[in-house]
């Protein structure tokens, strides 16, 4: 059975109370993304009297929150939609009574996939019309999944609306007992109130964009501060933020836990459902996996020890890499990587770079590498290349250095001759 | 670029099902092991790299460093976005298989240095899982080697040989390394492949493919 759908546009709002003033007319809302609401209206059409009255009476319980409102009225999530895109400020309210004639005058680009609306275009598919007179399975053969999306909504039959039920009380707490003065000890245990709240949320499909941290010292004294996201927290923001939040409370100057935190808090405000009209499912559930997994094992190994890299200039292959910790922002790169670097040692690169350049055992016969001590044996020196000469910041006191390319039976090497001593920069692996 | 692996052999002297076998040896399916053996310097880190790297399409690969030494420059050049591969660094042996484990279950292929000193039933249980969660998975045991049954396709560096160097002239350009291959994936025989690598994304499987004994089994 399908029912009378239809669609409000509150841009300007934080989610929840005018979800809640909806809820006071319509029970059961559905918060598809910031500003924008679905909610099924079959019986409260039949209770307030048809659909121009329904909506006259949520403009009036709206009214009080101010702002730009616009509602859509039509059979399906997706063409209430697009009658409220078409709405004005002076006709705020569109009823469509027939989807498949409203939708069929419609862009083709309203589909919400500029790719997807680009190729249809180029095939002189122009209109939403003419996309849902194609046979459904030639475009589900031609485009997959994305094509099979595409055809239902231009066809009016994309999905129902599902309306959330909002958990009674979402807020998670944690008392610890003896007191946490330690920053890493609270990180962790923010680390597991995040994930008991995202995973409290989860299944009812929603995420706040706001979140109260509060934090409760052994003396007695709260602190407390309101995080918000445009986008929607993920498990993986969400302990970002209050690891942010705790770490200028303990670690801060003003030192705002004193004796020890006993009692950290997490309240969600601003629930959302939007990350349920994203990507298939699998994909948006292997993304959040993965970022479980990382944080897991970055909690093991220490988060010195899990690393992203970018590629950034310079003339030794360890100066042209700019580490950074996964999570984290990344610096801006020291080395411009469109600059020439004379000297540069030209590819392949070595797949191992040693942390610090260590010293290694080259025995040199009139400035000719002759043999190279490798553990306990000596090998000898097959071919070598070099030297490129890199000056050093004379200015700072650095001085210059020679790179050789070292070709052995056991493997091919990058070393740096400095100060009449021979280094290891790197392994061709 | 995106990575390949280009297979060039002299079609003439070997069986077209020979070649049909070789096509697919240098190359790893989803949830499959390969172990590398070898000292450091013998290329086995860019071919393992090159092994994962058609996975970083689909998500982040993870990198366990455990000597510390990994560099991303040789992924780089093997196809692997910069934004797609995570290097973790541990020396840890007590939290080694822990980690993989976890890895197994987020990143899209995992290349894992074997500290000395990991148990074999450890390593099955990591192979059990990377099948399981049919994540590609490459071992390189830092000593010693993988116990026999893990790895689908087992790549042992013979012979190194480098072009491009001359007595002070000239620079690193061409690899040419010898391995032994093993494993399931040849079918319960070893081969003898040589492998070009000229430190683009491009690595030929070369002379000497096909070649294959009979794997004699006394009992």
């Amino acid at each position: 059975m399908w029912y009378p759908t239809w669609a409000l546009r509150h841009p300007w709002l934080s989610q929840d109370k005018p979800a809640r003033a909806i809820e006071s007319l319509v029970p059961r809302v559905e918060i598809s993304e910031p500003g924008t609401y679905f909610v099924p209206i079959a019986g409260a059409v039949e209770y307030y009297g048809g659909e121009e009255a329904l909506c006259e009476e949520i403009e009036r319980e709206l009214d009080p929150f101010g702002g730009d409102c616009r509602i859509g009225v039509a059979a399906g999530p997706f063409a209430s939609y697009q009658a409220a895109r078409m709405t004005t400020r002076s006709k705020p309210i569109h009823i469509v009574r027939d989807d498949a004639a409203f939708l069929a005058g419609l862009d083709v680009s309203s589909i919400g996939s500029d790719e997807l609306a680009g190729t249809f275009r180029w095939l002189g598919i122009t209109t939403l019309g003419a996309l849902a007179e194609l046979p459904r399975d030639a475009v589900i053969a031609r485009f997959g999944r994305p094509g099979l999306e595409a055809h239902r909504r231009a066809s009016g039959t994309d999905r129902d609306a599902s309306p959330r039920s909002i958990p009674q009380d979402p807020m998670v707490e944690s008392h610890f007992d003896p007191p946490i003065d330690d920053f890493e000890q609270a990180s962790f245990a923010a680390r597991n109130l995040a994930q008991r709240l995202m995973g409290n949320l989860a299944p009812y499909r929603i995420a706040p964009h706001r979140v109260i941290v509060t934090a409760i010292a052994a003396d007695g004294t709260a602190r407390s501060r309101t995080w918000r996201s445009a986008d929607p927290f993920s498990e993986r923001s969400l302990v970002e933020r209050v690891r942010w939040q705790l770490r200028s409370w303990i670690d801060g100057s003003s030192a705002g836990i004193r004796d020890g935190l006993i009692t950290l808090r997490l309240e969600p405000g601003d629930l959302s459902g939007s990350g349920r009209q994203m990507a298939l499912e699998e994909d948006a559930k292997g993304v959040e996996e993965t970022q479980r997994a990382f944080m897991e094992v970055q909690t093991i190994a220490g988060r010195e020890n899990m690393l992203v890299a970018r590629p950034q200039g310079g003339r030794d292959p360890g100066e042209q890499v700019s580490w950074s910790r996964w999570g984290d922002e990344a610096d801006t790169a020291d080395r411009d990587l469109t600059a020439p670097w004379p000297g540069r040692i030209p590819g392949p690169a070595p797949a191992l770079i040693p942390p610090e350049p260590i010293p290694f055992a080259v025995t040199w016969i009139e400035g000719v590498p002759d043999q190279v001590r490798l553990r306990s044996s000596c090998v000898p020196v097959l071919s070598w290349a070099g030297p490129w000469r890199k000056v050093g910041r004379w200015w700072e006191g650095e001085g210059a250095s020679d790179r050789y390319q070292i070709v052995t039976p056991a493997g091919a090497y990058l070393c740096e001759v400095r100060d009449g001593r021979t280094y290891l920069l790197g392994v061709y692996d | 670029m995106a990575a390949t692996l280009q297979r060039m052999v002299d079609s003439s002297t070997y069986h077209q099902r020979d070649f049909a076998q070789v096509k697919d040896l240098l190359s790893l399916a989803p949830g499959q092991i390969a172990g590398l053996k070898g000292i450091p310097g013998s290329g086995l880190t860019r071919i393992g790299l090159s092994l994962l790297a058609p996975y970083a399409a689909h998500g982040p690969l993870a990198y366990l460093d455990v000597r510390g030494w990994a560099s991303p420059l040789a992924a780089w050049e093997m196809g692997i976005p910069h934004d797609r591969l995570v290097i973790v660094r541990s020396s840890d042996l007590v939290a080694w298989g822990r980690i993989v484990a976890i890895l197994l279950d987020g990143a899209r292929g995992v290349y894992a240095e074997v500290p000395a000193g990991v148990r074999d039933q450890a390593l099955y249980r990591l192979a059990a899982k990377a099948r399981i969660k049919r994540t590609p998975l490459v071992l390189r045991p830092i000593t010693g080697e993988l116990p026999s049954g893990v790895a689908h396709l087992y790549l042992k560096a013979r012979e190194v040989l480098w072009e491009g160097t001359e007595a002070g002239h000239g620079s690193l350009m061409f690899r040419r390394t010898l391995f032994e291959v093993s494993g399931r994936a040849t079918g319960g025989m070893w081969r003898m492949i040589e492998v070009e690598d000229d430190g683009t994304n491009d690595l030929r499987v070369v002379s000497h493919v096909g070649t294959q004994t009979s794997l004699v089994v006394a009992g």
